[in-house]
């Protein structure tokens, strides 16, 4: 049930946003909503679940984004799936922080995380295309959404954990102490 | 590694294999399919923001609105006088065209469209309309406004499409400069500013002599768009080892705009 409130989360934040404009004070940054989510449930879910959530995020966001130049596709459907994947099991790493009740640290992974799935387009779109230039410019938009991710990260955690037990998903706390 | 882990990770391995193994028609196809299923989302947060825009600006009197509309009235009578005359013109453009051989100019058949999105994505330049193949839009067709060339159509679904924007390094369109036989590609830069993006004038000769503010023109190359569609205006222009190179500005405020024209044929 989480799991599906999770991939909705995730659908619903792709298209939220496209509404929202890049962020001109950030030198153009989007703001990114949807790896938040996305490591959120990484947290909160099951290694099996994570790869569900990782394998929807993925597949939406090749699919609204991915664009064909000079009749081939400049990335392939699904690569997202991977990189998603891979950053979702590192950050599974970090549940026993998690399930001790704290999430400050995930919070700024989300965002470091964040960055690194931009940073991610950017090399695969440079590889295709040639001309490896990385101005300043560029480096604002990475660590830009990077930035907005971690300062959002925390809200929507809160939200989801609040949201996680009204729905019948247990999150498995450690118990403190020595039992 | 607990066993229903294992069997997830193999699952997941097996559905990515299968996405990364699909040939282009079918990754057309299911991007279509996909973008189908926004659509209802994309025109409900369109017509959502469009509603806040309006509820921001305040709501006009009605003596304002009957002035406007007093005004509107005139301005249409105008522009329908303007339009008879620039079909009798045509015609005899035509006709003269026909007289010394040469090929009759063709009036194109457009479709307005709204933007209904951006692209979120970081390096793509694109924007969503709010038409598709049951309006008779088709991937590839050239998208305009009154000002000048947007860019292109890439993904099509029912009625909902993708447009490639002139800013993206990847739409590439063969051009003229203004008042001379200078030709060249533009295409968008990647690393320009999203508030003010620019474009560049590529493959120029090394000799040519451009001035700011010249402007430059789709020379019609390629068949993908027609000739004589502004671009934009020469900001700069340097000479580079083997070729000449000029740097634009948009004739179009790619970053402002809301509707659109999509060329889908002539009339």
């Amino acid at each position: 049930m989480f799991a599906a409130i999770l991939i909705a989360g995730i659908f619903l934040s792709l298209i939220a946003q496209e509404f929202i404009p890049p962020l001109a004070w950030l030198h153009g940054a989007r703001v990114l909503i949807m790896p938040v989510i996305l490591f959120y449930g990484a947290l909160a879910l099951p290694f099996g679940g994570m790869l569900l959530l990782a394998f929807c995020a993925g597949f939406m966001w090749d699919a609204m984004t991915v664009q064909m130049v000079d009749g081939a596709f400049e990335i392939s459907l699904g690569w997202s799936i991977i990189l998603y994947a891979t950053l979702g099991a590192v950050m599974s790493g970090f549940r026993p922080l998690f399930q001790r009740g704290r999430w400050e640290v995930h919070c700024l992974v989300s965002g470091f995380f964040t960055s690194v799935i931009v940073l991610s387009e950017y090399v695969m779109i440079t590889i295709r295309r040639g001309g490896f230039v990385f101005p300043n410019e560029i480096w604002w938009r990475i660590g830009g959404s990077g930035l907005v991710a971690t300062l959002l990260a925390p809200i929507f955690f809160f939200a989801l954990n609040w949201l996680a037990p009204h729905v019948g998903h247990e999150i498995e706390y450690e118990k403190k102490g020595f039992n | 590694m607990r066993r229903s882990n294992i069997i997830a990770l193999v699952v997941f391995l097996v559905a990515v294999g299968f996405v990364l193994a699909l040939n282009p028609r079918n990754t057309i196809k299911i991007q279509s399919g996909f973008l189908g299923i926004v659509a209802p989302f994309f025109k409900t947060g369109s017509s959502l923001q469009l509603r806040v825009a309006a509820y921001r600006e305040g709501l006009k009197s009605l003596v304002k609105l009957e002035q406007e509309n007093k005004l509107l009235v005139v301005k249409n009578r105008e522009l329908a006088q303007k339009i008879d005359l620039l079909k009798g013109l045509e015609e005899e453009n035509n006709r003269l065209r026909r007289a010394i051989g040469y090929e009759e100019r063709s009036v194109f058949q457009l479709i307005p469209a709204r933007i209904i999105a951006r692209d979120s994505g970081s390096w793509w330049s694109t924007v969503k309309i709010d038409r598709g193949f049951d309006d008779g839009v088709d991937s590839d067709m050239p998208v305009l406004t009154e000002d000048g060339l947007v860019g292109k159509t890439t993904t099509v679904a029912k009625n909902f499409s993708t447009v490639l924007l002139m800013a993206d390094e990847t739409c590439k369109v063969s051009a003229t400069v203004e008042g001379t036989r200078e030709q060249g590609i533009v295409r968008g830069e990647r690393s320009s500013s999203i508030s003010m993006p620019e474009m560049t004038l590529n493959f120029l000769s090394k000799t040519a002599d451009l001035k700011p503010g010249q402007k430059v023109f789709t020379s019609g190359v390629g068949g993908v768009y027609p000739s004589g569609v502004p671009i934009g205006a020469i900001k700069d222009f340097k000479v580079r080892e083997l070729d000449g190179r000029a740097i634009l500005i948009p004739s179009v405020d790619l970053t402002t705009l809301q509707d659109v024209f999509i060329v889908v044929g002539k009339k």
